[in-house]
């Protein structure tokens, strides 16, 4: 299999993930679309660089989150979008609104965590093991369960902080 | 709702994707073309609008030098200058750090860490720039006056009033908002790099 057919078969294995992780970390449609771009973009680029010592996923994973933080740099400066077409901007608007409940409902939870946290919690959440995420980040194992457990206390009582809020 | 509920919540966004796959060929290739990435990079049209009027101003004043007859004319027109040249350099060098995607395949901590560095840096350029453009506005307020009508706006008493009192009072409520503005992102930036530092 050539190098671009092996690419665009592990973009199309890992579309979801893809989509997921850029859906986290921008808060527009707009955005959301030019991160997927510039990700699959980066990916290509540095696809020469996969080494096989972890699995694919594990490895755009990585990619995907550092382009999302490069690309945090720009959001708000950003003037001009470029769509790629009209059903491509139109996806998640539309047709998604599944998708798009369920993003509300995940970021109502994650944007009251540090860029830190939110990289773990996405990767323990995507069924990832404490090495991959040790992997992925470059903090320890140990810190990964350590960080996690803290993760989990924080959700607990900013959930308990929401319902006393809501129930006054 | 807790972490696990939240996993469930996550599983179930990729059955929302993979119902609609979309990702074809065609478009994964439009997308690694670097014709069309070189499309989405426009991102600094404000920037590179501010060197061009830093570069106008001071093409504007050098063509005008001649009409400064005194030292003190001359000595203002050279910090104009130089203010317009800094300016045009801060908003290259941040066009520059826009654009530049680092190492993909770093760490996640180690792009966060540069990203809390970079932040941090940001913050003082824009306190540095702040400075200048008060410096800037009290030298362009003494030079139009000469440039166009010959007139020595620093004879009236009413002009120094203005500079030092009003324009400093203007400077340094300007200053408290700006670095209220970015207070916020600044703390983050700042505990994101303590929690890395313990990692």
């Amino acid at each position: 299999m050539d190098k671009k057919k092996a690419f665009i078969t592990a973009i199309q294995n890992n579309e979801g993930l893809i989509y997921k992780i850029a859906a986290v970390y921008s808060n527009t449609i707009e955005d959301r679309n030019d991160l997927v771009q510039e990700i699959i973009y980066q990916l290509w680029k540095s696809f020469d660089s996969f080494k096989q010592q972890s699995s694919i996923s594990t490895w755009m994973c990585r990619v995907a989150m550092n382009v999302a933080i490069y690309q945090l740099k720009t959001a708000k400066r950003k003037v001009t979008t470029v769509p790629l077409d009209e059903q491509f901007s139109n996806f998640h608007d539309t047709e998604n609104s599944g998708f798009e409940e369920k993003l509300q409902l995940l970021r109502q939870h994650l944007n009251n965590l540090n860029l830190l946290d939110k990289g773990i919690v996405m990767l323990y959440l995507d069924n990832k093991s404490y090495e991959e995420i040790a992997q992925i980040t470059g903090i320890s194992e140990t810190n990964v369960g350590t960080k996690i457990f803290r993760i989990k206390e924080k959700l607990k009582k900013q959930i308990i902080k929401n319902y006393n809020y809501g129930t006054r | 709702m807790e972490l696990d509920d939240l996993k469930n919540t996550w599983t179930n966004m990729n059955n929302e994707v993979q119902q609609q796959p979309h990702l074809n060929t065609e478009k994964i290739n439009q997308m690694t073309s670097s014709k069309y990435h070189s499309r989405i990079k426009k991102i600094a049209y404000p920037e590179m609008a501010g060197i061009f009027i830093c570069i106008t101003g001071v093409a504007f004043t050098l063509f005008n030098f001649s009409k400064l007859n005194t030292v003190f004319f001359q000595a203002t027109a050279v910090v104009a200058i130089a203010v317009l040249l800094l300016l045009s350099a801060i908003s290259w060098i941040s066009i520059r750090r826009l654009n530049v995607t680092g190492d993909v395949n770093k760490p996640y901590a180690a792009t966060l860490k540069n990203f809390a560095v970079q932040k941090i840096r940001f913050h003082k350029l824009q306190k540095i720039n702040v400075t200048l453009s008060y410096l800037l506005l009290v030298s362009i307020i003494i030079l139009l006056p000469q440039f166009f009508s010959g007139k020595d706006i620093t004879r009236n008493n009413s002009f120094w009033i203005f500079a030092f009192s009003i324009g400093y009072i203007f400077l340094s409520f300007y200053s408290k908002w700006v670095s209220k503005y970015y207070s916020n992102s600044l703390r983050q930036a700042e505990d994101l790099l303590k929690e890395l530092a313990a990692e």
